[in-house]
């Protein structure tokens, strides 16, 4: 159940992040030039990008150690399987590209 | 009652409901189970000794290495078979977390109930210890040693005393019913006391909301269902008054309610059970099976049409949650589906047994 609550907490911050940080940070500069920002919007805008990066590493991370369970318990009847549980450990890693990604875009 | 009914020793394992790491070593355990075509292959074997050689290259190999040092025959290779079952069932354990180990251990108390009901008729009937012990299968919670210390008691008695001084729940509805037994020697009194009691903490024990739990208390049921609906087929020549016959339901089913059980089990011949039961899961089995009960006359053919469907519905316990405990249930009666059909095949062979019969004796492949 914790868990569960974890998984919920941490999808629905990645996605309050990756979707309506950026839009409101968006929204905040359009029509204004960088000189011109309010000083709180680039605090905000600096926050944005760095919850948006911590919460994509840390959806990343659940979902490796998830994976990486069951890779270990996979590895230990089949260790022929090892290349193929390397790619499915690597494929979490584009949430934390994602993550990256959006925090250059609120930079820019 | 909170703890299993013969368990005696804490095991170390992973905690809580994470299934990933367990789920993931069963599928890779599973993916060893032997196929069709090894069994097709095995079954052609000359003698001992090519079934021997063939089952070298399995699972089994260093399990049947340590056996034939004691020499090369069928018995040495039935042994081999039964500590790999297990090893392998002790390994699922070992594994499994927190949950799944309180499921598994439920469901599993079956072969407890199988040993120690196997030790009581043994005793009843004065067997040598050596058959009794060499009957046993001990992948429940009941060790290889303590069903070797009950095996080699003197009597009925004893067992129960042992049993009791062990501080093993079994005790308690053995010696609830020990003074019936000593008076008229009949051995179906122990047996339903066991039965009864087993099955109703078990489905104490499968109680709650968890999908897992309802997973393992669903296939109880379909278990409890076969046992009701097969005593039902044997009672149906008895002509037992019905409070009588309500005497061996056996509680904790779905399907085969103490209504339905006393009104099959009243009934006169096998046709009327299979109109009565037409419309529920087990009127398709029964009616697949009738003609050759015809045949056969024998009530046998029912109860291996109801272990087949138990098997079946065992394996299709894994098609659900791919992180629950139906992984686990279905591995396990796979493994031990593939242990009883080596069994009949090396015990075929040994005896030179046709392979068209060995192939109707296997259950399910």
């Amino acid at each position: 159940m914790i868990k569960n609550k974890l998984a919920k907490v941490v999808f629905g911050s990645t996605f309050l992040t990756a979707v309506m940080v950026p839009a409101m940070a968006m929204a905040a500069e359009s029509g204004t030039s960088v000189a011109d920002l309010d000083p709180a919007v680039g605090v905000a805008k600096y926050a944005a990008a760095g919850a948006s990066m911590c919460i994509a590493a840390m959806s990343a991370a659940y979902a490796q150690s998830r994976i990486g369970a069951a890779g270990a318990g996979t590895l230990a009847e089949r260790p022929e399987a090892g290349t193929t549980l390397i790619v499915l450990m690597a494929l979490p890693e584009v949430i934390v590209l994602l993550g990256f990604v959006i925090a250059f875009m609120i930079q820019a | 009652m909170s703890t299993a009914p013969t368990e005696t020793t804490r095991r170390i394992g992973s905690r809580g409901r994470d299934y990933g790491y367990s789920n993931a070593r069963i599928r890779g355990m599973r993916s060893r189970l032997l196929k069709q075509a090894f069994f097709d292959d095995l079954m052609t074997a000359p003698d001992i000794g090519a079934v021997i050689h063939k089952i070298m290259d399995t699972e089994y190999g260093p399990d049947l290495e340590d056996r034939i040092l004691h020499g090369r025959t069928a018995t040495q290779v039935d042994e081999a078979l039964k500590d790999n079952m297990v090893r392998t069932f002790a390994k699922v354990m070992s594994v499994s977390n927190d949950e799944a180990r309180r499921l598994l251990t439920t469901l599993l108390g079956r072969w407890d109930l199988f040993n120690i009901k196997t030790i009581i008729r043994g005793k009843h009937m004065s067997f040598p210890d050596e058959v009794i012990i060499d009957s046993l299968i001990t992948v429940g919670q009941l060790t290889q040693v303590d069903a070797e210390e009950l095996a080699k008691q003197e009597s009925v008695k004893s067992v129960v005393d042992t049993l009791a001084t062990w501080g093993l729940p079994f005790a308690v509805p053995l010696r609830e019913v020990l003074p019936d037994y000593n008076e008229n020697a009949d051995l179906s009194v122990l047996e339903l006391a066991l039965d009864r009691y087993y099955y109703e903490w078990a489905v104490r024990r499968l109680k709650g909301r968890r999908a897992n739990n309802r997973l393992a208390r669903t296939f109880l049921s379909i278990q409890v269902d076969t046992l009701n609906l097969l005593t039902c087929l044997r009672l149906l020549s008895s002509d037992l008054p019905p409070e009588d016959v309500l005497r061996f339901f056996l509680p904790g089913g779905d399907r085969v309610t103490e209504e339905l059980f006393a009104s099959l089990s009243a009934m006169s011949d096998v046709d009327e059970v299979f109109q009565r039961l037409k419309r529920t899961p087990f009127g398709s089995i029964l009616e697949q099976v009738a003609i050759t009960y015809i045949e056969k006359g024998s009530i046998s053919v029912f109860e291996r049409a109801l272990e087949d469907y138990l098997f079946r519905k065992a394996f299709a316990t894994s098609k659900g949650d791919p992180l629950g405990i139906g992984i686990s249930i279905s591995y396990l009666w796979a493994k031990a589906n593939e242990v009883t059909n080596m069994r009949i095949v090396v015990k075929g062979i040994a005896v030179g047994m046709p392979v068209e019969r060995m192939r109707e004796e296997l259950i399910v492949v």
